[in-house]
């Protein structure tokens, strides 16, 4: 009795395990490889577009990180259909690839919030980082004393590349004092607790922390939408040409209102 | 019981026969020693390009070792270009620092502990004792981190740093409570469980006759358990620590949360100073790169941290080993 009801699941199991190959295999693949930054935003707009009624059954998609260097040089070789790239194009970069602009995001300085800076500038920023101004009583409307405590990033975050190019250009280094974290979580529990420090986030981890205003403007979604905000970056699908099929759909959908609503949530839209 | 059930447990009969049993549990042991080889082999092909570029350099101090890693990353996608340069003194330093620190301080209070519970504890508080003291071997290490990272960090960089302190070395190194001195003192009280567990089971199997015998030449309690228990159980002291300091070199998330995340060799030469020194050991700075592994080179550098905790590894238990040798002869054994 047993026996042959364990059977009858088994069989039902191997019925339904051959239905879901058969359906998989009609299914188009999107592989996708590159900025850890933009990750959790290309997964959120995966799920939705996979979620279209259209859809259905028929798009599955590989998503893989590894820093956005890595997806524009895995699609210009045609390892994937999508690079995920948080930086603009270089010169330097493979030919015949597209970049595809998909959102923005904001990267903020921020400080403990018992030290809230009224503004800092580009050249302050760089002092401050680069160890040139080590203590906070050289920086104007710090209400901190004491040496200043740089809180950044790990090598390999996304982040930190977007602080380099926006804030410190190419040539300026990060002081080698600085206390590099691994995730935005513990950078920001250890600017939390420690009020002489200042690092930099992307603006939706800026809860707790103040943001400074840069160049006079604050750190806001409003102030990053409307452009007036100068520590933006951009966000990029990269394709190999110009996009075709399934990867050509998937760039409109997530240029569409729908898909920028969900970039609203917690990134700055196109529009 | 059936004819054939009795037949089949005799030795020699049967499919499970003692000679097959034998054969297969051969096979499966065979296989862990295989997996162990193909691991370290694993390990060490892919951590080759990074000793291979630097040599003997590699081990040494120079630069930034936070710069180093982040143009190591910024490497470009041509094999031909790739940047290896490291020298990882920093790391290694700071691994050694936190692990000698903590075995050194944990081993002096398990010894204590373990002598008061076979010894001298009653036994009603022994009944509570001992499974807080297992409990504790227990503890996830990612809870440490955060008790660390919430409490004892900012209370430590609020009220035993001074500012003087902090400005005095500002030019080199950050003080912000994130310290060699925090992640020891959590260090220690992560492997003193393991230790006192492993001595007082030695000390208990000390034979009664030896103490009994000392006690009846007039020897009091404490020499007793001085000159004969302890000395008895040295080699399960030296078994405690490789095991405590297996435990150590390879603790990454809580001394990546509480010592402080930055690629700094402590100097002891600082005095006070030095203990609030921020460092990062080889674990950390593994897990801490972890996202980053896709990039090739610098990969293959995090294959050559992990390359150099496997070595120390092992080398820690072959010195445990001989060590342990010589204190054989009147010793029992762990």
């Amino acid at each position: 009795m047993t026996r042959s009801r364990s059977l009858t699941v088994l069989i039902a199991l191997v019925l339904s395990a051959s239905l879901a190959l058969t359906a998989t295999a009609t299914a188009a693949t999107i592989t996708m490889s590159g900025s850890t930054s933009v990750a959790p935003l290309a997964t959120k707009l995966a799920k939705a577009f996979v979620n279209q009624p259209q859809n259905k059954g028929n798009v599955k998609f590989v998503i893989l990180q590894g820093g956005s260097d890595i997806g524009i040089t895995d699609v210009s070789r045609g390892r994937v259909t999508l690079g995920m790239s948080s930086r603009d194009p270089k010169p330097a970069d493979p030919g015949g690839i597209v970049f595809n602009k998909i959102a923005r995001d904001a990267v903020c300085i921020v400080t403990n919030s018992s030290n809230p800076i009224a503004s800092l500038s580009q050249t302050q920023i760089q002092d401050i980082f680069s160890g040139r101004v080590r203590s906070w009583s050289q920086v104007p409307g710090a209400s901190a004393s004491g040496p200043i405590d740089l809180v950044v990033r790990t090598a390999a975050s996304g982040t930190q590349d977007a602080f380099q190019n926006i804030f410190m250009g190419q040539t300026l280094r990060v002081a080698g004092s600085a206390t590099t974290k691994s995730s935005n979580g513990l950078q920001a529990q250890t600017i939390n607790s420690d009020p002489n420090a200042i690092g930099y986030a992307s603006f939706h981890f800026t809860a707790g922390l103040h943001p400074v205003p840069y160049q006079g403007v604050p750190c806001t979604l409003r102030n990053a939408k409307s452009g007036q905000y100068a520590g933006s970056r951009n966000f990029y699908f990269v394709s190999r040409g110009a996009a075709t099929g399934i990867a050509q759909k998937f760039i409109a959908f997530s240029r569409s209102s729908t898909a920028q609503a969900l970039v609203a949530s917690n990134w700055v839209p196109l529009r | 019981m059936p004819e054939e059930a009795i037949a089949a447990s005799r030795p020699g009969t049967g499919f499970w026969s003692d000679a097959r049993v034998e054969r297969l549990l051969g096979a499966v042991a065979c296989l862990v020693l295989l997996l162990i080889v193909g691991m370290i082999g694993f390990v060490f092909a892919k951590a080759w390009p990074s000793f291979a570029d630097n040599g003997l350099a590699w081990f040494t101090s120079g630069g930034d070792v936070d710069l180093q890693l982040e143009d190591i990353f910024a490497s470009p996608s041509n094999p031909a270009e790739y940047v290896y340069h490291l020298r990882a003194w920093p790391l290694l330093w700071g691994t050694f620092v936190v692990t000698a620190g903590a075995v050194l301080i944990g081993i002096v209070f398990a010894l204590f502990a373990a002598i008061f519970i076979v010894e001298f504890a009653p036994s009603q508080v022994n009944r509570v004792l001992e499974p807080v003291v297992r409990l504790l071997a227990a503890v996830p290490s990612v809870v440490y981190g955060l008790i660390g990272i919430l409490v004892i960090v900012p209370w430590v960089g609020e009220h035993l740093i001074s500012i003087e302190r902090k400005e005095s070395v500002a030019n080199l190194v950050q003080l912000d409570g994130a310290s060699i001195s925090v992640g020891i003192l959590i260090l220690t009280v992560m492997i003193v469980p393991i230790m006192i567990a492993i001595v007082v089971d030695a000390l208990r199997a000390v034979p009664r006759s030896w103490i009994e015998g000392a006690a009846a030449l007039g020897a009091n309690r404490w020499r007793v358990t001085w000159t004969i228990a302890v000395r008895t159980a040295r080699p399960a002291i030296v078994a405690a620590a490789v095991l405590a300091t297996a435990r150590a070199l390879g603790e990454a998330i809580m001394l990546s949360m509480v010592a402080g995340s930055a690629s700094f060799a402590p100097n002891p030469i600082d005095g006070i100073t030095f203990l609030f020194e921020p460092t990062r050991p080889l674990a950390s700075a593994l897990v801490e790169n972890v996202e980053g592994l896709s990039v090739v080179p610098f990969g293959e550098t995090l294959f050559a941290f992990a390359a150099v905790l496997l070595v120390s590894s092992m080398f820690l238990s072959l010195a445990g080993f001989v060590a342990k040798q010589s204190m054989r002869k009147y010793g029992v054994r762990p």
